[in-house]
């Protein structure tokens, strides 16, 4: 048994139907194989570099998982099979990084809620990705008080984030996977 | 000019110098030509192994659609 970091790509129309099923379709393969899961956490949702299966946007979960070397085989055939997988990725691992673990079980917690995926067809940010909404957000806070007119000129790339940020909470222990402790002590300084 | 090829200059601190993770985009990024091409060893400065490192790091974000194939 190794340890062996796996990351998943998950259709977002999977995700939409509720987080604990759609983290359900990766560890539930990876345990169907007798691998155990430590870790399993959403790391991302974001735009796709390019669309995959016409999918424009997809979810990102980020699993450390111990599991033996021959099982990596037929986890793969499995999840290549598996439709709202968009891409998998595994590699071996030589620790579960620190924080990793509280994030997991972060996500196991009752107050824990995924915001629902953006559609597709949402229109594409700004050039710039991340520096862009805060400075817009800050701007907007600033000016609204003073014109309303403020805030309606923000452009298109404000609605990307905090629009659909509604979000329906989540089972409270719908998954199976337990993350226990790290067998080994991460390496990254 | 010596130290213009040290590897304590051209790691990133979260990673050290022997690691490249495919996760930080904005460390790939600082790598990466507008269209997403890697830049050369002249460029970048990386000694053979770490420009691997690179490499590696930049084909597994390509793979799960972090980073562009072209464009």
């Amino acid at each position: 048994m190794s340890l062996y970091e796996a990351m998943f790509v998950l259709d977002n129309d999977a995700v939409r139907a509720g987080w604990a099923d759609a983290k359900g379709i990766a560890t539930g393969i990876l345990e169907k194989h007798g691998a155990k899961v430590h870790t399993a956490r959403r790391w991302d949702e974001r735009r796709l570099a390019y669309p995959i299966r016409g999918k424009q946007r997809g979810t990102y979960l980020l699993t450390f998982v111990e599991a033996g070397a021959d099982a990596i085989g037929p986890i793969s055939r499995d999840l290549e099979l598996e439709e709202r997988v968009l891409r998998y990725l595994i590699l071996s691992a030589e620790g579960v990084p620190a924080g990793e673990d509280d994030l997991s079980k972060a996500e196991q917690g009752a107050d824990f809620v995924v915001p629902e995926p953006p559609r597709d067809d949402e229109p594409r940010p700004a050039r710039v990705e991340e520096p862009a909404p805060e400075k817009e957000a800050g701007e907007k806070a600033e000016e609204k008080p003073a014109e309303g007119e403020a805030a309606e000129k923000a452009p298109a790339d404000e609605a990307e984030k905090p629009a659909e940020a509604q979000a329906q909470p989540e089972g409270a222990s719908a998954e199976e996977s337990k993350p226990a402790l790290a067998t080994e002590a991460p390496k990254e300084s | 000019m010596a130290d213009y090829r040290s590897p304590a200059e051209n790691a990133n601190p979260q990673t050290g110098p022997d690691r490249i993770d495919y996760k930080d985009l904005d460390y790939l990024s600082k790598h990466l030509n507008p269209q997403g091409q890697i830049f050369s060893r002249r460029r970048t400065a990386f000694s053979t192994k770490r420009q691997r490192l690179l490499k590696q790091a930049v084909k597994r974000a390509r793979h799960l659609a972090l980073l562009p194939f072209v464009g």
